[in-house]
């Protein structure tokens, strides 16, 4: 049994008062915390390994291509990717915004005939399709929404139900043949809800279609195999996982990479440059990571993939889905509106509410000076909100760290809310 | 479960006339779309018929980062000194841009374009004072219940909130007269 007690304490930032109140920190969506062995990891590079990859033959190079590729094999190892050199199936990118950018883009020159023969399977034109979900963030919806516009290509999308599920039941229908590309989301990242990937991905391999997840919100809280999947591409982020910013991973299945045209150009990803003739690339993964990589970054990443997986991704899931249980009973809060599955079944521990009466930004504010953090806005989801006839919510959501208590401050502060803006009664002295 | 203690902060940012105002605001009518109807593209609006004898000057102001989003419309006389004759606005927000929308309004109207822009550089420096205030209080007492937004300026994130309405005056009665 893992002590999440302990693993709380390895979390240096969590011990600290705000407005004169421990610290709850119930934003874990936005971005995670950082243990001190990942803390530790990303200074350490720079005590003692710190120098360009792939690149120079002295002994610090040397040493730190070892730590860059450690990590991305810890990391393929973490998510059911191939790690063995040679067929790497994962592209080191900033972050999971990056990886959708980079795929987008790739798809983009493939339309414009770039890239090996085997490109033109991502080849998009105009009678082609390309199937979003209602719930995506837009670094999924806005890079394929772009992609549709740039190749004459149409965007359709799967509709949410009541509780904000996708509609996977509708996939063999909105799913046709004229369908080349199927991007969604693994989890929302406002409803908290785990998709039915089963019957999207058999839908999209059955009509030729390859299908991009967004795994940002899966990763950290579930236990998450690419192959077992069976994905053709996923993106997600590190700082989401315990990480550091600036760092994410692209995962492709190892023939799709080999097919996809490089997205961007310059340095440590040419085999071959002239001045009069075509380059010849590098093979991936280098042939995605042009330019210097945020080598410290993907270290400490390979740390936290590591460190998560130390404690076991069943662990986490059990632990968090017993708060979520509990962190549902915002739902018998007077006025207080869930948008999101109400059950702590194929649900992470990510919740959006609506106070009745209360702006989310006055909720935010309120629930701030008890030194809660939570997310308030549109978490760039737009679309999501649009479903549930709002313009914005307030989003609670968990990591490892929290407890019992976390969730108990929380549901306090709420319940204090409209009292305090006089909504629902008199206002409270 | 008991409602919690305050931070001082949060009861000089939240007062009593915010609330009211927040909840029963001045000026507000509905003529611009539903924006979370999914049927309606974002942006647009209906321009309002100006009374006789007016230019009417709309403003949409929209704050991306919490979503807040307000139309104000303002008639001006064609007559000198141009005088707002009426502003009305339609929007949606957080109590503080809902309850400066609508002091703003019990503020300026009735007042020629001239005053209201004098009242709009008085709130924006009250709006930069973090909290300190006004230092002149003869400019204090011209901002009458809009003083009641000191409390806020001491919440960087909020000062758009409080400003969002005063910004689409400023900008609507500069398309009025482009017109008069
Ligand atoms: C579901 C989902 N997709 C994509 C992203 C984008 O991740 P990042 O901002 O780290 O690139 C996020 C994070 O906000 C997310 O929650």
């Amino acid at each position: 049994m893992a002590d999440f007690e302990a693993i709380r304490r390895q979390f240096p930032i969590l011990d600290q008062q705000v407005h004169g109140r421990p610290l709850v920190y119930l934003d874990s969506a936005a971005t995670a915390q950082k243990p001190q062995a990942v803390i530790d990891a990303e200074s350490g590079f720079y005590e003692s390994i710190n120098a360009g990859v792939h690149r120079g033959a002295h002994e610090l190079a040397a040493r730190s291509t070892v730590a860059f590729e450690d990590a991305r094999a810890a990391m393929a190892r973490f998510v059911g990717a191939s790690a063995e050199e040679g067929h790497e199936e994962l592209v080191v990118t900033a972050g999971a915004t990056a990886g959708l950018n980079l795929l987008a883009t790739a798809f983009g020159y493939a339309s414009m005939g770039r890239g090996p023969a085997a490109a033109r399977r991502f080849a998009l034109g105009p009678g082609d399709e390309i199937v979003v979900s209602q719930a995506e963030h837009h670094s999924v919806l806005l890079p394929f929404q772009e992609l549709a516009a740039r190749t004459g290509a149409t965007l359709t999308w799967l509709a949410l139900d009541d509780e904000g599920r996708i509609r996977t039941d509708t996939a063999d229908e909105v799913i046709t043949d004229r369908t080349k590309v199927v991007a969604m989301t693994h989890v929302g990242n406002v409803t908290g809800a785990i998709t039915d990937l089963a019957p999207v991905v058999r839908r999209a391999h059955e009509v030729g279609a390859v299908f991009v997840l967004d795994a940002c919100q899966s990763v950290p809280h579930l236990p998450v195999d690419f192959h077992a999947l069976d994905v053709d591409f996923a993106a997600f982020s590190a700082h989401k996982m315990y990480g550091p910013t600036g760092a994410g991973f692209l995962y492709g299945r190892r023939e799709l990479l080999e097919a996809l045209p490089p997205a961007w150009f310059g340095g440590s990803m040419v085999e071959l440059a002239w001045m009069d003739k075509p380059a010849q690339y590098m093979d991936p993964p280098a042939r995605f990571e042009a330019g210097t990589q945020p080598v410290a970054q993907v270290v400490a990443a390979g740390v936290a993939a590591q460190w998560l997986q130390s404690i076991g991704m069943d662990a986490v899931a059990g632990h968090e889905q017993a708060l979520t249980s509990e962190l549902l009973r915002l739902g018998d809060i007077p006025g207080v509106r869930i948008l999101g599955p109400m059950s702590a079944t194929a649900r992470i521990g990510t919740v959006a509410f609506e106070v009745e009466g209360v702006h989310p930004h006055d909720v935010g504010q309120y629930i701030d000076a008890q030194g809660i953090a939570i997310r308030v806005g549109h978490h760039c989801a737009q679309p999501v909100h649009r479903h549930f006839g709002v313009y914005a919510s307030n989003r609670a959501s968990l990591g490892v760290y929290n407890t019992m208590d976390d969730v108990h401050a929380l549901l306090d502060a709420v319940a204090g809310v409209r009292p305090f803006f006089g909504v629902g009664g008199t206002r409270a002295e | 479960m008991m409602p919690m203690a305050q931070d001082d902060g949060l009861e000089q940012m939240y007062q009593e006339v915010i609330l009211e105002a927040s909840k029963h605001p001045s000026g507000r009518v509905a003529f611009a779309p539903d924006l979370t109807d999914e049927a309606v593209s974002a942006g647009e609006s209906t321009v309002m018929a100006p009374h006789e004898a007016c230019a009417a000057g709309e403003s949409h102001q929209f704050n991306p980062t919490c979503g807040d989003e307000a139309t104000i419309h303002v008639d001006v006389s064609d007559a000198v000194p141009h005088r707002i004759e009426r502003v009305v606005w339609d929007g949606h927000g957080c109590s503080i841009s809902q309850a400066s929308l609508s002091i703003m309004v019990d503020l300026v109207e009735g007042r020629t374009v001239d005053e209201a822009m004098d009242l709009f550089r008085t709130f924006h420096a009250l709006m930069e004072s973090r909290g300190a205030g006004l230092a002149e209080d003869a400019k204090a007492d011209e901002l009458g219940d809009a003083i009641v937004f000191q409390g806020v300026s001491k919440y960087p994130m909020r000062i758009k909130c409080a400003l969002l309405g005063w910004e689409g005056l400023k900008d609507s009665m500069a398309r009025a007269l482009a017109q008069a």
